[in-house]
C-alpha cells in the first residue's frame, strides 16, 4: 500500500511542478513574442529547448515511477 | 494490474533470433524495417540526379528539407555550423522515422526501447567529442574542463557524463510514456477515444526529433567553439 502511494506521488509531485513550470516559460515566451513578432523564430528555438529540458526531469520521475511500479 | 500486463509485453523488446551467441532483439529488427524504407526512399530520390535549378517537385522537397536543417542550426549556432548539417540532419531524419514507425499496425517503435535511444546518445556524445578534438587539439579540448575556473572542473566532469543520459531519457521517457498511455486508452475505449493521443504523438515523435538535434547542435557549438 505505501509503495503504490510513494509510486504514485513518485510521478504526480514532477508532473505537477514541471506543468507549472512549463506554463510558466510559455505564458512568458508568448508575451514577449506578441510584443516583438519579429524575434519570434530565435524565441520559438530556445522556448522548446527549454521546455525539453524541463520535461527531462519529469521524464526521470517517470522512469523511476516505472522502475518502482514493479514492486508494488 | 491485469491490464498492465497485457500491455506491456507488447512495448517491451523480446529476442527474435541468435546470430551465434548474440541475441537479436524485435528493436533490431525493427530498426532493420525502418533503415529498409529509409534506403530505398534515398535510392529512389537520388535516382533522378539533382541539377543546380529544381526541375523535379522532388528535389524542391528535399531542399526545403535542408533549408530547414540549416535553419536550425542556425538557431542553435549560427552560420559557422553549417557545415555540421550532415552529421545532424542525419539523427533528425533517423529519429523522425523511427518515432513515426509506431503508427503502422503491430509494429513497436524502436526508440520505445531504453537501449536504441541510448545508443544514439552515446553515438552523438562521441561524435561531438571527436568534433571537439579535432578542431581544438587535445590541449585545448583538456582546457575546456577547467574554464572558467580549475574550481569547475567537477561540474564540468559532471555535466558532460549528465549529457548523454539525459539525451537517451528524454527520447525514451516521451516516446515509451506515450505509447503506454494510448495503449492504455485503447483498453479502456477502443472506439475512437485513442485518436487524439494519438495525434498528439504524430506532434510528440516530431517535436523529440527536432530536440534532440538541436541540443546535439548545441553541445557541438560548445565542444567545437569554446565558452
Amino acid at each position: 500500500m505505501s509503495v503504490a502511494l510513494a509510486t504514485a506521488l513518485a510521478i504526480l509531485i514532477p508532473a505537477a511542478v514541471s506543468a507549472i513550470s512549463q506554463a510558466w516559460a510559455t505564458s512568458s515566451a508568448m508575451h514577449a513574442m506578441s510584443r516583438q513578432p519579429e524575434a519570434a523564430d530565435a524565441m520559438r528555438g530556445v522556448l522548446l529547448i527549454a521546455l525539453a529540458f524541463m520535461e527531462a526531469l519529469t521524464l526521470f520521475a517517470f522512469v523511476i515511477a516505472i522502475v518502482m511500479s514493479g514492486k508494488v | 494490474m491485469d491490464q498492465m500486463n497485457e500491455v506491456l509485453p507488447g512495448l517491451i523488446r523480446k529476442v527474435v533470433f541468435h546470430i551465434g551467441p548474440i541475441p537479436v532483439t524485435s528493436t533490431v529488427v525493427n530498426t532493420w524495417v525502418v533503415m529498409l524504407v529509409l534506403f530505398l526512399l534515398v535510392f529512389l530520390i537520388r535516382r533522378r540526379g539533382f541539377e543546380y535549378k529544381p526541375n523535379t517537385s522532388v528535389q524542391a522537397i528535399v531542399e526545403v528539407i535542408v533549408t530547414f536543417f540549416y535553419s536550425m542550426i542556425e538557431q542553435g549556432w549560427g552560420p559557422a555550423g553549417r557545415k555540421y548539417m550532415p552529421l545532424v540532419g542525419s539523427f533528425f531524419t533517423a529519429i523522425f522515422f523511427l518515432n513515426m514507425s509506431w503508427f503502422i499496425p503491430g509494429f513497436t517503435s524502436p526508440t520505445t526501447d531504453l537501449m536504441m535511444t541510448a545508443a544514439l546518445a552515446v553515438v552523438a556524445i562521441v561524435l561531438v567529442h571527436a568534433m571537439g578534438i579535432r578542431k581544438k587539439g587535445f590541449g585545448g579540448y583538456v582546457r575546456h574542463y577547467i574554464t572558467p575556473t580549475p574550481i569547475m572542473l567537477p561540474m564540468n566532469i559532471l555535466e558532460e557524463i549528465i549529457k548523454p543520459f539525459s539525451l537517451a531519457i528524454r527520447l525514451f521517457g516521451n516516446m515509451f510514456g506515450e505509447s503506454m498511455v494510448a495503449s492504455i486508452m485503447f483498453l479502456l475505449v477502443p472506439l475512437l477515444v485513442p485518436v487524439p493521443v494519438m495525434m498528439l504523438g504524430l506532434l510528440l515523435g516530431t517535436v523529440q526529433a527536432f530536440v534532440f538535434s538541436i541540443l546535439v547542435v548545441t553541445y557541438l557549438a560548445t565542444m567545437v567553439e569554446g565558452h
